[in-house]
């Protein structure tokens, strides 16, 4: 397998080589502070500015509003995602007549850019937090769905062998044997899902102008508060970063023996 | 005699398929003709507004606008992407300093900048041109790094042991080693491009398909958004397909 090749090699993240990135970092933001400040007008975020309204912002009852709504929302479509992903995806990966029915629906749903639905969703459901919603599980579902299927695929027959001679029941095979032996594949889809899911939540702010950090970030940027919008960014980020550093840790802490670093997107 | 077998086995083979296409199919009908014409159209509609958009040739121009966008964007990210890679995998301090901020921006919505973009650059061309890149370069950025990372150092020390000259080395060793990883991130791009190209037709100036999809939405023609998102699904299905292609062609050598 290629995946060994990659773990093996991979020096983790906040070792050494710190003093370059912490040059290239202050190197990256003075480049940016003096590139905007030279040509772009005052309402353009530069790092001073960022800085500054940090502090404000975050201590604001609107952005905390927002935060709280939007990460409510992806956490409770992230659940449902995974939820209903795992059960389609095992049915998917152990049992034929299943594959044959619902893969190439699957594929086709995988392959669809997920924003595209938004003008549908928001006719079905309004313009309101359920369409969020509906976009978030949207959003994600489908990466659980193929990962738990390629998991559940991948399960070693023996595992499988050993279960039924001890006359295991189907069900309880699926979720004792199966479903245990593909937690990389499973923790993988997860990891690709949450990040999916953040992009859902704001592009369905967007769209339909409902309260949340996404539309906290149009609003701003539309009333020429760009260091103020920016700081939403920044925690957008840090809640993508945030998440897949969680994964990876939590599985390098907990699951050492698992090694997992193809990804299917 | 053996043809009878064959024929039972493909046909157990291919029901199951075929019996759930035509069991979606027909419940895209039928739940369409039970919901107002303005919330869902049906199959048999979505298909007609699809022949229509397509006689009149409005379709094919805003594909071919989508087109335009979107194999701007995605040709702009891999050929700033896969250099850039390339010289971080080459050089260890460069790699060191930029990786982290490089796997930031990856899993950085990009979404996110859309008004920024949209505030600064205003409408026009270039800045969605800018946001499929944006959506797609870090892909293949990120990956090659990734790559470059993996390389092991025992080749280079053995290209090294033997005066391999800095291009032999880059062309032997770096490239090949490194282009698997780069591929894995353009089937990303790709995705995320299309993703990219869709976010822009709809937040930015709408053209292209995105255009399509938004005017029908206003006039409440649903047939006519299905129409549209049949199309951008089936050319997401197939260049996801050209992307696994890709990727499989440029990684025989690992298996």
């Amino acid at each position: 397998m290629t995946a060994v090749t990659v773990t093996s090699a991979r020096p983790s993240l906040f070792s050494g080589a710190a003093l370059p990135r912490l040059i290239a970092g202050v190197a990256i933001l003075a480049v940016w502070e003096l590139v905007v400040s030279a040509f772009a007008p005052d309402f353009v975020a530069r790092p001073s500015g960022i800085a500054r309204a940090i502090p404000p912002v975050i201590a604001s009852a609107p952005f905390l509003r927002a935060i709280g709504l939007t990460l409510w929302s992806v956490a409770e479509g992230l659940a449902i995602a995974v939820v209903l992903g795992t059960l389609i995806g095992l049915v998917m990966g152990r049992s034929e007549l299943g594959d044959r029915v619902l893969r190439h629906y699957i594929n086709a749903f995988n392959a669809m850019p997920m924003i595209v639905v938004l003008p549908v969703f928001s006719l079905w459901f309004g313009y309101t937090g359920a369409a969020r919603l509906a976009t978030v599980v949207f959003a994600a579902i489908f990466s659980v769905i193929v990962s738990v299927s390629d998991g559940a695929r991948a399960v070693p027959r023996d595992f499988l062998e050993v279960g039924r001679s001890f006359r295991s029941g189907r069900v309880r095979m699926l979720f004792e044997i199966v479903l245990p032996a593909a937690t990389p594949y499973f923790l993988a889809g997860v990891r690709l899902a949450a990040g999916r899911a953040l992009i859902g939540a704001v592009v369905a702010e967007f769209f339909t102008a409902i309260d949340g950090l996404g539309y906290f970030i149009l609003f701003n940027s539309r009333t020429f508060h760009h260091n103020e919008a920016f700081v939403a960014v920044i925690f957008l980020a840090g809640f993508g970063v945030g998440f897949d550093v969680l994964v990876n840790v939590s599985t390098r802490r907990f699951l050492p023996w698992y090694r997992r670093d193809e990804q299917t997107e | 005699m053996t043809l009878q077998p064959t024929v039972r086995q493909a046909l157990a083979r291919y029901a199951p398929f075929l019996i759930s296409l035509a069991l979606g199919l027909g419940a895209w009908e039928i739940v369409g003709r039970q919901a107002g014409a303005a919330f869902m159209a049906p199959l048999s509609e979505t298909l007609v507004r699809l022949w229509e958009l397509a006689q009149s040739g409005e379709l094919g121009r805003q594909t071919l606008s989508s087109a335009a966008l979107f194999g701007t964007g995605l040709a702009l990210a891999f050929v700033v992407g896969m250099p850039l890679g390339l010289l971080l995998a080459r050089v260890r301090l460069l790699r060191e300093a930029l990786d982290l901020y490089i796997m930031i921006l990856y899993a950085t919505p990009m979404v996110a900048l859309i008004p920024f973009i949209l505030s600064l650059m205003g409408f026009g061309f270039a800045p969605k041109v800018l946001v499929v890149f944006l959506f797609a370069v870090f892909s293949i950025l990120y990956n090659t790094v990734e790559g470059a990372r993996s390389i092991k150092p025992e080749l280079l020390e053995v290209a090294h042991s033997y005066r391999s000259s800095e291009w032999a080395l880059w062309r032997d060793v770096i490239v090949p080693y490194t282009l698997p990883f780069t591929m894995t991130g353009l089937r990303q791009a790709i995705g995320r491009a299309l993703v990219g190209m869709v976010a822009a037709e709809f937040f930015l100036s709408s053209t292209g398909l995105g255009q399509l999809i938004m005017t029908a939405n206003q006039n409440f023609d649903t047939a006519a958004v299905f129409a549209a998102i049949l199309i951008i699904v089936a050319a997401g299905l197939a260049l996801t397909r050209i992307g696994l292609a890709l990727e499989q062609h440029f990684t025989r050598w690992r298996h």
